[in-house]
C-alpha cells in the first residue's frame, strides 16, 4: 500500500428510538507508506468506529475511504485491525491463532504452522505455541495478535487501543516490542490510543480528535528522534500542548452535556 | 533477544512438588463422594434390622442385592424375561441415540435459524412453544406414531432436547463476541470461513452443557416410556416387580437406574471437559 485516504468521512449510527447519532463528521487524514500514525482523543470521540470504518467493517455514512486510489468496501486481510484484548480464538493454540489468517486463504496445514512458527520466533514467542490464550499473560496475548496480524503481510495494522488493559510496566515493554516490529517488519501502523504519553512516543504524526460528534481538531507532527523518553523537555513541550488541548476539548464536551 | 523483549513468566505453574506428602488428588473427592451414601446405606441397613421398616415392603440393599445375585442377574420367565445388563444397555442406547441426533439436528436447525433474521422470526415462536413440552408429555404421540418399540425411546429424547438445543444454539450464536468475528473479517475470513471457524467453535461449549442439564429430562422420558408402553429396559424392570408384587425387583430397578444415571452423566462431564479444554473455568 502507498497510501491510505480519508476524505470527509462522516458516520451516523441509527439507534433504537429512531434518533440518529452522529459520530463521525468531516474526518480528513492521510497515511503514507510506513508511517506510525496515532489518534488520540477523549473517550467516545468516534476513534473505534474510525477505525472500523478504515478496516472496512463498517460503511461510511458520506465521505470516502480510499486505499491507493481504490474506494475500501469490506473488510480486507489488507488492513489488519487489533482489538484492545479478548480477540484471540480461545479454542486455538497459539500456532493456530496465528496461522489462522493463512488458513482462511487455504495455505495447507504444514506450510502455515511452519509459517506460524517463522514469525513466532521474530516475536519471541516460539516456546509458547501449543499454550492456549488463557494460560498466557495480558502482554503474550497481544504479541500473539500481533504475531496474527504480521502473518498473513497486511498492507496496515489497525490498533485500536491495543494495550489500554495492561499495567504500566507492560505497556511499557509493549510499546518497544511495536516499534521493533514496525521497524523490522516495515509496516504503516495507525494506532489509536487516549494516552497522550504513548502517541507521543509511538508516532511519527498525531491527529487530535474532539468528541461529539468526532472531528479533527489537530495534527501534531512529532519532530523527535527515537528512541524517546518520557521524561526529556521535548517530549515534555508536546505534552503540555497536547494535553492543554485535549483539557480544553473535553471541558467543552462536558460543558455542552451540562445544557443538554 | 533484546531484554526488553523477553517473554514474561507463565501464569500457569507446573504442581507444586514441595508437598512431600502429596496424596493423588482424586482420593479425598472419591471419599467424600462415597462417605454419605455409605451413611444412607448404614441407616437403611439398620432400620430394617431393627423392624422400623418392613423388610418385605422396603428390602435394605442386602436383602435386593442379594437377590439380584440369586437371579443371576436376570429376571421374568420365558419370553418375557429379561436380564440386567441388556435392560441397561436398551435404556443406555436409547438416550445416547436420541441425545446425540438431537444435539447435532439442534446445531444444524439453531445455525441455519440464525442465519437469516426472516428465519428466525418464523421458528422461533414454534420452537419456543413446544420447548416447554416435558419429553414425558410426548410418549402418547409417540408411541401412537411409532408403536412400541426403540424409535418411540429416541424419538421421545430427541424432542425432549431437540426445541431447548435449537434456543440454547440461537442465543449462542448470537452472545459470540463480535470482536472476534470482527478480527476475524479482517484476516480475511470470508462468511463461511466465519461460520465454520469462528461461530460453531464459540458455540459448542454452551450448546453441549445445555445437552447436559437437559439429559435427565430424556432419561426420565425413557424410563417412563418403558414403564408404559415398551417391554424392556431399566422402566420395564421396576413395572415387572410392581405387578409381581416384588419390592427387592422395584429397587434393583431403583439402584439401577440411579447408577446408570449417573455413569451417562459421568460420561457427558468427561465429554464436556474434553469439549472445553480450552476453558480454564469450565466447571462439572
Amino acid at each position: 500500500m502507498k497510501e491510505l485516504r480519508c476524505v470527509g468521512v462522516g458516520k451516523v449510527w441509527p439507534s433504537a428510538r429512531g434518533l440518529a447519532v452522529e459520530a463521525l463528521r468531516d474526518v480528513t487524514l492521510e497515511l503514507a507508506d510506513g508511517e506510525f500514525v496515532a489518534i488520540v482523543g477523549p473517550s467516545g470521540c468516534g476513534k473505534s468506529t474510525l477505525l472500523e470504518l478504515i478496516a472496512g467493517l463498517e460503511p461510511v455514512s458520506s465521505g470516502h475511504v480510499v486505499a491507493d486510489g481504490v474506494p475500501v468496501r469490506g473488510a480486507s486481510a489488507e488492513r489488519c485491525m487489533l482489538f484492545q484484548e479478548h480477540s484471540l480464538f480461545p479454542w486455538l493454540a497459539v500456532e493456530d491463532n496465528v496461522a489462522f489468517g493463512l488458513a482462511v486463504q487455504g495455505v495447507p496445514r504444514a506450510e502455515r504452522r511452519a509459517r506460524a512458527r517463522e514469525v513466532l520466533q521474530r516475536v519471541h514467542l516460539a516456546p509458547f505455541a501449543r499454550h492456549f490464550p488463557h494460560q498466557l499473560s495480558g502482554g503474550m496475548k497481544q504479541r500473539v495478535a500481533i504475531a496474527r496480524a504480521l502473518v498473513i503481510d497486511p498492507d496496515l495494522l489497525l490498533m485500536d487501543e491495543p494495550f489500554a488493559a495492561l499495567d504500566f510496566q507492560t505497556r511499557i515493554l509493549m510499546q518497544r516490542f511495536l516499534l521493533e516490529v514496525w521497524e523490522g517488519f516495515g509496516k504503516t501502523i495507525l494506532f489509536v490510543t487516549h494516552q497522550i504519553d504513548e502517541a507521543i512516543l509511538l508516532a511519527d504524526r498525531i491527529y487530535v480528535m474532539s468528541a461529539g460528534p468526532g472531528r479533527i481538531i489537530d495534527h501534531v507532527k512529532i519532530g523527535l528522534p527515537r528512541p524517546r523518553s518520557y521524561t526529556s523537555p521535548e517530549f515534555n513541550e508536546y505534552r503540555v500542548r497536547l494535553t492543554s488541548e485535549l483539557e480544553r476539548e473535553v471541558l467543552r464536551a462536558y460543558a455542552r452535556e451540562e445544557v443538554a | 533477544m533484546r531484554p526488553g523483549v523477553t517473554p514474561g513468566p507463565l501464569p500457569v505453574t507446573a504442581p507444586d512438588a514441595s508437598t512431600p506428602m502429596a496424596r493423588p488428588s482424586w482420593i479425598a473427592p472419591l471419599l467424600a463422594a462415597l462417605a454419605p451414601w455409605a451413611a444412607v446405606v448404614l441407616v437403611w441397613e439398620l432400620a430394617a434390622r431393627h423392624g422400623w421398616i418392613s423388610v418385605a415392603l422396603f428390602p435394605p440393599p442386602t436383602a435386593f442385592v442379594g437377590y439380584l445375585v440369586e437371579e443371576k442377574f436376570s429376571f421374568g420367565l420365558g419370553r418375557d424375561a429379561m436380564s440386567v445388563h441388556w435392560s441397561i444397555i436398551a435404556s443406555f442406547l436409547r438416550v445416547l441415540a436420541g441425545l446425540a441426533l438431537g444435539f447435532v439436528a439442534a446445531l444444524t436447525a439453531g445455525i441455519l435459524i440464525s442465519m437469516s433474521r426472516a428465519a428466525s422470526l418464523l421458528t422461533l415462536p414454534l420452537v419456543r412453544g413446544l420447548a416447554p413440552i416435558a419429553p414425558i408429555a410426548w410418549i402418547p404421540l409417540g408411541i401412537v406414531l411409532f408403536g412400541l418399540g426403540n424409535p418411540t425411546a429416541v424419538f421421545i429424547v430427541f424432542v425432549g432436547v431437540f426445541f431447548v438445543l435449537t434456543i440454547a444454539t440461537v442465543s449462542a450464536v448470537s452472545a459470540v463476541d463480535p470482536r472476534l468475528i470482527k478480527t476475524a473479517k479482517t484476516l480475511g475470513a470470508s462468511p463461511r470461513h466465519i461460520w465454520l471457524r469462528v461461530i460453531f467453535p464459540a458455540i459448542i461449549p454452551q450448546v453441549f452443557t445445555m445437552l447436559r442439564l437437559n439429559f435427565f429430562g430424556a432419561w426420565m422420558g425413557v424410563l417412563a416410556a418403558e414403564m408404559v408402553g415398551l417391554r424392556n429396559g431399566l422402566g420395564a424392570l421396576i413395572i415387572m416387580g410392581r405387578e409381581m408384587f416384588n419390592a427387592n425387583l422395584i429397587l434393583v430397578g431403583m439402584a439401577l437406574i440411579g447408577a446408570s444415571g449417573y455413569a451417562v452423566d459421568s460420561l457427558l462431564v468427561f465429554v464436556q471437559r474434553r469439549v472445553l479444554w480450552w476453558r480454564p473455568d469450565a466447571q462439572p
